[in-house]
Order: structure tokens, then sequence, then C-alpha cells
């Protein structure tokens, strides 16, 4: 008898998680999961999102390889990902140090730096637009950076580092305050401050934090979308085009869904092998505590 | 190695509280001095002051002469090991221990060597390439120690360094820290809560209560003679029987009286009991100066008999302790495992008078020994 109630038991409490589960799932896969398999499978095909379509075998990913716009995103996306990510590291781990220091208003501090995290993309993106086009030129006398072919790039870099510098430095803080302070404090002792403080014991006490900010960070600029929307639409001339962005516009308002369907495909594999070869060797790096 | 002065030495933090307060030392070379006391003491905020690790608020910090109020930790010449033993968690224990020696940009070879001495020393030889993390409690308490060694600083501070192990592993390494401090022959100072540690470790003890320090002597004599009531009851375990009592004569002899027990005060101790005549006072006795008829009564001076009530009786294994009450307090006293004496029966017990100890109730200094 025990058993038996022991069974209905586990099989009603089952029943729960299913309940909860299975409306998820089924809401992922819809949105999700199905449009990813849906996409890989028109990447094969010249549809241009609308009406009758064939199918092309590889043509497409052939086509990819020698396409100079697609090659200019690519080299664009990269350039500013790597540049925004070292950028946010950097500047959010300063900040995390003198706001995990001990100063005056420290907790007004800390929520004044995460604000950036909670306005939505497109508005930052939009407030800084209306900065480089209207206030820094009335300031500086020159011309706006974002109508800059060779410079419009620096201009969306500082908008993705403001940005993310809320949340990497939230997780910095998280990290700075694991390291327990007698350990700074036999530092002392042992002679390590300023620089060798630093060096041989914060930096590779918050190593476990740096893995999680680098990759998270990075992923993110790759994906970089909403700032260049509001921004400068990929221009001028094309020069500040990111892959999320000539996907979207080329494949959606283009006419050339396939082909790009083709193009996001091989920047997923690409976001998944930049992240598991950065959590690689970010963690060889990281000392087992 | 080096001594140390700390004059007037004050803690006053920022709310108003005073930490500690006119703390006063000379500490001479190769001595090991006690900090101890309950917690809150403020034993532990002077050690951390003599670290650097806390501002000096007030009064003079010396070592070896030189006025280090506001040096640097790291420019003090001392190591100190810590509670939780705060040893680098992504070192080896070669490198937790070169890593002031590295700091100070010494040669290669002479850390190598201080390293491989230290380990030597401390048996850690085949724990050098571990990680903290690999290790027992008791092996990073000695890596913490290593860490110290290897820098041979003028002073060693110890911050409750053995609180954290288990009880053999405690009595165990508090040979090791002794037979170290003869080895080195360094200065040490340790600050601990436990008086069996302090009493065992010790040159001379420093006994703390609520930031004042309340007596400095070797532990023979903080344990012969202790200050006032709060040292005699501190150092001891169990700790001294405290019995209040009025102070009398009889037949031209100075008494104590407590219920409707008195007992004569050898003429010794008779003359500094004159001005409490008829006053109230606190007798205190230690358990093993309490016998029990006729155990233990040979060559000691004992008192009149006063009878007791046995409440609690503890077998120790060769000796027993009986919680007694009488009348006009209560009594703990060592008896001999063979005693009858067990929870409910009364005995008989006499103080040995010459190991009595009289304190003023209003002031709790000790009138007399």
């Amino acid at each position: 008898m025990a058993n038996l109630a022991k069974a209905k038991n586990g099989s009603d409490r089952n029943r729960t998680f299913m309940m909860i589960l299975i409306p998820v799932l089924v809401i992922f896969c819809a949105f999700n999961t199905v449009p990813l398999i849906t996409g890989f499978l028109y990447s094969f095909t010249d549809s241009k999102g609308y009406g009758a379509f064939n199918i092309i075998g590889l043509q497409n990913y052939m086509d990819l390889f020698s396409d100079a716009r697609v090659l200019n995103s690519y080299l664009f996306t990269f350039k500013v990902a790597v540049v925004a990510t070292l950028g946010t590291n950097i500047i959010s781990l300063i900040l995390a140090m003198g706001l995990s220091s001990k100063i005056k208003f420290k907790s007004a501090l800390r929520g004044l730096y995460f604000v950036p995290r909670i306005l939505g993309a497109l508005v930052v993106g939009y407030v800084f637009s209306y900065f480089f086009t209207y206030i820094v030129p009335a300031i500086t006398g020159t011309e706006s950076i974002l109508a800059s072919t060779e410079w419009a790039w620096v201009a969306i870099v500082i908008v993705l580092v403001w940005q993310a510098c809320a949340q990497t430095t939230i997780i910095y803080l998280t990290g700075l305050s694991s390291v327990p302070e007698d350990v700074y404090e036999a530092a002392a002792l042992d002679g390590a401050t300023g620089w060798n403080k630093f060096r041989y014991i914060t930096f590779p006490l918050i190593m476990p934090s740096v893995t999680t900010n680098m990759v998270l960070v990075m992923k993110d600029m790759l994906m970089v979308f909403d700032q260049i929307v509001s921004m400068t639409s990929g221009g001028p001339a094309q020069s500040t085009e990111s892959i999320s962005y000539l996907i979207y516009n080329n494949g959606l308002a283009g006419g050339q869904f396939g082909y790009q369907c083709a193009n996001a495909v091989i920047f997923f594999i690409l976001i998944a092998a930049v992240s598991i070869l950065q959590t690689k060797f970010l963690n060889s790096k990281e000392e087992q505590l | 190695m080096a001594g140390l002065s700390l004059e007037h030495i004050g803690k006053k933090y920022p709310n108003g509280y005073e930490g500690v307060k006119d703390f006063n030392l000379e500490i001479a070379d190769k001595e090991f001095i006690i900090f101890v006391g309950p917690s809150g003491c403020g034993k532990s905020t002077t050690l951390r002051m003599i670290a650097g690790l806390e501002d000096i608020t007030s009064g003079t910090l010396k070592i070896d002469g030189k006025v280090v109020n506001d040096v640097e930790p790291k420019d003090r010449d001392i190591a100190m090991v810590f509670q939780n033993y705060a040893l680098y968690p992504h070192m080896t224990v070669y490198d937790n221990m070169a890593f002031p020696m590295k700091l100070r940009k010494a040669p290669k070879d002479q850390i190598d060597k201080a390293v491989r001495e230290a380990a030597r020393i401390l048996d850690l030889e085949k724990l050098l390439d571990r990680k903290p993390s690999a290790l027992s409690g008791g092996q990073r308490q000695r890596v913490a120690m290593g860490r110290a060694i290897v820098r041979a600083p003028k002073v060693y501070l110890m911050d409750e360094p053995l609180s954290n192990l288990d009880a053999k592993l405690r009595v165990q390494m508090r040979a090791e820290i002794s037979k170290l401090h003869d080895r080195l022959g360094a200065t040490i100072i340790y600050v601990t809560h436990d008086q069996t540690e302090a009493m065992t470790l010790g040159t001379r003890i420093v006994v703390m209560k609520d930031g004042v320090m309340q007596q400095v002597d070797t532990p023979s004599k903080l344990y012969a003679e202790p200050c006032n009531l709060f040292v005699a009851g501190f150092i001891g375990s169990p700790q001294m029987n405290f019995i209040d009592a009025t102070v009398g004569e009889k037949g031209g002899k100075t008494t104590l009286s407590f219920g409707k027990n008195t007992i004569t005060v050898p003429e010794a101790k008779a003359a500094a009991l004159k001005p409490y005549q008829g006053k109230v006072v606190v007798a205190g006795i230690r358990p093993e100066d309490v016998v029990e008829s006729n155990e233990y009564a040979e060559g000691r001076r004992l008192s009149e008999p006063i009878d007791a009530a046995v409440t609690v009786y503890e077998l120790l294994g060769s000796e027993a302790m009986v919680y007694a009450d009488v009348d006009g307090g209560s009594v703990s006293s060592h008896v001999s495992a063979a005693n009858p004496a067990r929870s409910g029966s009364r005995i008989e017990v006499a103080f040995d008078v010459d190991k009595l100890h009289v304190f003023d109730k209003q002031t709790e200094l000790a009138i007399v020994h």
C-alpha cells in the first residue's frame, strides 16, 4: 500500500512537472527550433521570402564566400565585437574595482551604473545618434562621425560598450566580492600592493568572472543589430553593416531570403565555434580554486 | 628578530566605539606573548594594529625601536598567520610560500632554499605541488606557518591559528608551534580565546576584557596571583570557585563567613583584610584546592570542614570533578576517581587556606592571594 501511495504521489508530481514544462517546450519549439530548422532548409533554396522557389543545393553557400558585401559585414562585425568586448571588460573591471572599494554613496553609484542595462537598445541608439549628429559636432566643429565611413564604427563601439558595461560590471562585482578579505590582508603583509596585488591575487581569483564576461559579451557584440538600425542603418556606404543587420535587411526586405538563411547558418556556426573556443581557452587559464 | 613597544595604543572607531583603550606593553626579543580574552575584548584588533591592517588611532607602536604607526604592513617586517589561513587558493603550496620572497625580488635559488627548508621543518615536502584545496585543515595550517617562516621576519603574529582545527590536531599543532618558537628563536604574538593554549604556549600572557588590558604576567604567576575577579575566573579550567563571604573575627583571628560556615584566614593574609572587617568580600578558591575530607590533605593547611551536598559528579578518568552546594554558595572540587562521592550524596570538604584568594566585591580587585 505504501509503495502504491508513493507511486501515485510520484506520478502526481510528474504530471505537475509536465504541465509546467510542456507549454514552455511547445512555445520554444514553435518560435525557436522550428524557424531554425525551416531557415536551414530554406538556405538550400533561392526563395525570396514569398512565392515559388527552387532547390539549388549548396549554391547559396558557395556564393557567400565570394560576396564582397557579406565579407565586409563579417570583417566589420568581428572588428566591432573584438574591440567592444575588450573595451567593455576592461572598463567594467575598473568600474567594479572602484565600486567595491570603500567609497561614499556606493549603493547609489552601483544603481546608477546599472541604468544603461534597463534601457532599450533602440532608445539608447537613437539618443546617441542625436548626440553624435548634433551635439558633438556643435562642440567640436567637425562633421558627425556617423557620417564618416572611416569612423562610424567607433561610434557604434562607444554605444555598445556604454550599454554592455552595466551587466558586465555587476558580474565582476560579484566575482570581486567572492575573494576573501583575509587573502588580501595576507597579500598586503607579503608585499603585494597596487599592480602586483591585481596581477597576482585579484585577477587570477576572478578569472571565472572574466571567462563568463568574455563569452557573454562577445556573443552579444557579434549579434549587434539594434544600434546599427538606430544609428547608421548600415551606412555610410554600407561601412557599418553588421551580419545580423545584413541578414535582416537583405533577407526580409531585399528578396534574398534563401541566400541570407545560408548566411545565418554560417553565422550561427561561427558564434558557437567562437564561444566554445573562448570557453576552452579561458577555462585553461582559470585556477581550480 | 626584534622587540616591540606599544605605548598608550588605542583604537577608536568613527562611530565612537573604543575597541582598545590605552594599551601599554613592552615585548622583549624572542618572547612568546599571548593575547587572551573573550570575543570582542580587542585582542585581535590590537594584533591587527601591530600588523598594520588597522589604523592606530592613538599611541605609538615601535618595532625594534622604530616608530611604525604609519609604515605600510609590508614594510614592517612582520608575518601573520590568519585564523582561516588566508592561503592563495590559485597557487601551489610552493608558490604560496615563495610568494612573499618573490615580491621582494629575492634570487630564485635563495627562494628555493628557503621554501624547501621551511617545508622540511613543517613536514610539507611531499605537498609542495598541491593547491590548498587539496589539503586538510592541519596541512593548510602548516602551509600558512610556512609562508610566515620563509621570510624570516622580525615578528610573527598569529591570530587564533588553531581555532579551526579539531581537538586532537590542535593539541598536536600546539606542540609544533612551541617547538617552532624554540627553534626559530622568534618573537611571537599570539591571539587566542583558549586559555589552555595561552597557558601552555606563552612566556607571558596579556589578559584583555572590553578593550582594556587586565593583567600581564607569566602563566604561573597569572594562575597563582590573578589581579582581579575577571582574570581569576578566566584563567584556569574548571574555573575558580567564588563565594561571597563576610570578614569577621573570632578569638583574635580573622575569619570569613558564608552561610553557617566560618573559615579561619591564615596570619599571612589576615593583615590585608583588616580594613574589610564586617564587609562582604569575594573569596576565591580553585577546585584543586577544595579537598574532600581525607584526600589530598597531606602538606596542606586546611580550613574548618564544610558540609556539602553533591549535585553533579563527573568522572574524568584518573580524577573526578564534584560540584556541590554548601551553605552560602556552591563549590567544585577535584576528588580522586576512587572517591565514593556521587550526585545526591553528602560530603565534607575543606579549603586549602594558603591558596585562598580574596577580592574586593566593589572594585573586583584582588585584596590578597
